[in-house]
């Protein structure tokens, strides 16, 4: 794989299979055990690895069986955040939005057995999934701290342990996600600075994945977050914020969204691949990674499994196509 | 000094989800349109009987049929569609982008059932609610109008023919919910000349501002021919409380933090209050949470309606 080009990866999260979801919802209703619905994790885990290795993805991620909400798993293992009742979304969709209710702490690492047990599945690099410090506080109520960069800094405190202890592990990527960096543009550095304090002591690469909002207000501001790679979507947006980067030199490597998550049917391979050919305008073969435009949980098992397929093979006609410009200028030197 | 609300009340609590539960089935084709209705029906009588129960003086219908602000109008408008999901500002909640595709018109009526539905349940003083034209133009995708100002008149057009569909069934008072326009300071201008047509349409408005400090646009908006003026004096840093004279409109003051699950104590709402009459006299003085009560769980969202009454009543002198 070292020196494959356009190395294929997704965002985290995978539809989970229904046997899963039914044994989640028992599970909620006090029906299912603890250890009976973690053997349904590993084993759906399992399968997520294979699906990924046979659709030949790159770089893997766990699929996020175990999780529900990116905030809410998080707030369910820290000391000082309580699980307030339930908050509307959209449409008919509700969360239990967590409440920072004392200083937080983290008491044990959070995602360090998933990562050992998925990475031992595969000999493919296997990525460490956190959430950002940033986008912990914009989402949860904040009771604790004075003000929200007080609660930013706790927050990076207990991810940055958690992100060392992956990469202690064996994590090669780390990916912090900040979705919610552009909530409000004017905080953006407050983002930055608790994800300086995250990021501060790795050596893994570190991603962080940006979806749903106005990046473009923390355009080019955003090239300071002190991560390697930003992973953004770009399909639902219509490729509109490469754009920003003819004004302002996009720096990092980039993991473009090339399929859109939130509609049951997957653009055609043809037009994912054109997505790679509009980012290969701004970011270098070495350091652009197609991928979908945000996690699959929303989707099925089977239409996951569709997205990445297409990422997949339109990632290989690029691949053929950039080899086939490389082959003849070799040939006339 | 009346208590108010602003916006949506949550839609169901953990111990009644019969909403969620309709809304599935209904999805799943177990439950017909007539049978969510009913039930839509009923979860409106909850959202006004509660705050109703609380005491709050001057309620609306809690929303209960609005999936997002912009819903109602982008569901029921000819020239509007609902396209993709987008974040609502700074929050982590979700709107149907409208998608403009031709002229927009409406027939009026868009809330007039909804409305005399609420007033048959209601026991107190019952106000209506509309999205502000530039809330509703800056968050939509235009693939027909030539320019923010142009979609924001046509959008302000459609919405006082709302108003006036309205006013004929009875409203004397109608939210214009525009964030936007303390989002984006800059539009002031088009926002003005778009809530004066709705003025036109006769029925006293309440511009109701909200998510971002008022600050810059405060002499601004003692300019608008409205009735009331809503402004958050307690989510933000904020100075509005020292000026508030320069308005010159009843003045709605968002007090209880709505997107907070932190209870304000009385005494902090009472020295707010205090400072606010400092400044205006307690006839030109409403009280309210700083935005709709949605974005807290319902829990919550009750605790804050009653802080709210207790400190208005305490400030007022009357026992709670």
């Amino acid at each position: 794989m070292s020196d494959q080009v356009l190395l294929t990866t997704t965002v985290g999260s995978f539809g989970k299979p229904d046997y899963l979801q039914k044994a989640r919802n028992a599970n909620a209703r006090g029906k299912l055990g603890e250890t009976e619905l973690t053997e349904l994790e590993r084993r759906a885990t399992e399968e997520w690895i294979r699906r990924q290795e046979r659709l030949d993805l790159d770089i893997l991620v766990d699929g996020e069986m175990y999780r529900g909400d990116m905030v809410a798993y998080f707030a369910e293992r820290l000391e000082g955040f309580r699980l307030g009742g339930l908050v509307r979304s959209y449409g008919n969709r509700y969360y239990h939005k967590p409440i920072i209710a004392s200083p937080v702490r983290r008491p044990k690492p959070m995602t360090v057995e998933w990562f050992r047990f998925t990475q031992s599945l595969t000999d493919r690099p296997v990525k460490g999934m956190l959430t950002g410090p940033y986008t912990l506080l914009d989402w949860s109520y904040n009771e604790a701290y004075r003000t929200r960069r007080d609660a930013a800094l706790a927050l990076a405190e207990v991810v940055r342990q958690e992100a060392e202890d992956l990469q202690a592990a064996g994590a090669r990527y780390i990916q912090i996600d900040e979705p919610a960096i552009h909530a409000r543009p004017e905080e953006i550095d407050i983002a930055i600075e608790a994800m300086g304090v995250v990021t501060q002591n790795l050596t893994a690469k570190t991603i962080s994945h940006i979806c749903y909002g106005d990046f473009a207000a923390i355009y080019p501001k955003v090239l300071e977050l002190p991560v390697d790679q930003l992973d953004l979507a770009m399909a639902n947006y219509g490729y509109r914020w490469l754009k920003l980067f003819d004004r302002d030199r996009f720096t990092k490597e980039l993991a473009i969204g090339i399929v859109d998550v939130h509609s049951h049917e997957t653009e055609s391979v043809a037009t994912a691949a054109e997505g790679i050919r509009k980012g290969l305008r701004y970011v270098s073969k070495e350091r652009l990674l197609p991928h979908p435009d945000c996690g699959l949980k929303t989707r099925t098992v089977e239409e996951s499994e569709e997205k990445c397929r297409v990422v997949v093979e339109a990632t290989k006609v690029v691949r053929t196509e950039l080899a086939r410009q490389a082959t003849p200028a070799k040939t006339a030197r | 000094m009346k208590t108010t609300v602003i916006g949506a009340y949550p839609k169901i609590s953990d111990e009644h989800q019969d909403l969620r539960r309709a809304l599935h089935r209904h999805d799943r084709g177990e439950l017909d349109a007539d049978g969510l209705a009913g039930v839509l029906n009923e979860s409106t009588r909850w959202a006004i009987g509660e705050l109703d129960w609380v005491g709050v003086d001057v309620i609306n219908d809690g929303q209960v049929r609005w999936d997002d602000m912009l819903a109602p109008f982008a569901r029921a408008w000819e020239g509007c569609d609902r396209g993709p999901l987008e974040r609502f500002y700074d929050n982590n909640t979700y709107f149907r982008q409208p998608v403009i595709s031709g002229p927009i018109t409406t027939d009026g009526k868009t809330l007039v059932r909804d409305f005399e539905f609420a007033r048959g349940v209601a026991r107190g003083q019952l106000k209506a609610a509309v999205c502000g034209p530039l809330t509703f133009a800056t968050l939509a995708e235009d693939r027909h109008y030539r320019s923010l100002e142009d979609r924001t008149l046509a959008v302000a057009d459609a919405i006082a023919a709302e108003i006036r569909g309205l006013g004929a069934a009875g409203a004397t008072l109608v939210d214009v919910e525009e964030p936007a326009l303390v989002a984006h300071p800059e539009h002031f201008a088009i926002a003005r000349a778009a809530i004066e047509r709705l003025a036109a349409a006769g029925v006293p408005l309440a511009l109701q501002t909200y998510f971002f400090p008022a600050d810059p646009l405060l002499d601004a908006l003692a300019a608008f021919p409205v009735a009331q003026i809503g402004v958050d004096v307690r989510s933000r840093e904020t100075h509005v409380l020292d000026k508030l004279n320069t308005l010159r409109q009843t003045v709605v003051l968002g007090i209880v933090d709505a997107r907070n699950t932190r209870v304000e104590t009385e005494r902090e709402l009472v020295g707010l209050i205090e400072a606010a009459l400092k400044r205006i006299p307690a006839e030109y003085l409403w009280l309210a949470p700083t935005t709709g009560l949605e974005y807290l769980p319902h829990d919550v969202a009750v605790q804050k309606l009653r802080a709210l009454v207790t400190a208005a009543h305490a400030a007022g002198g009357v026992k709670a």
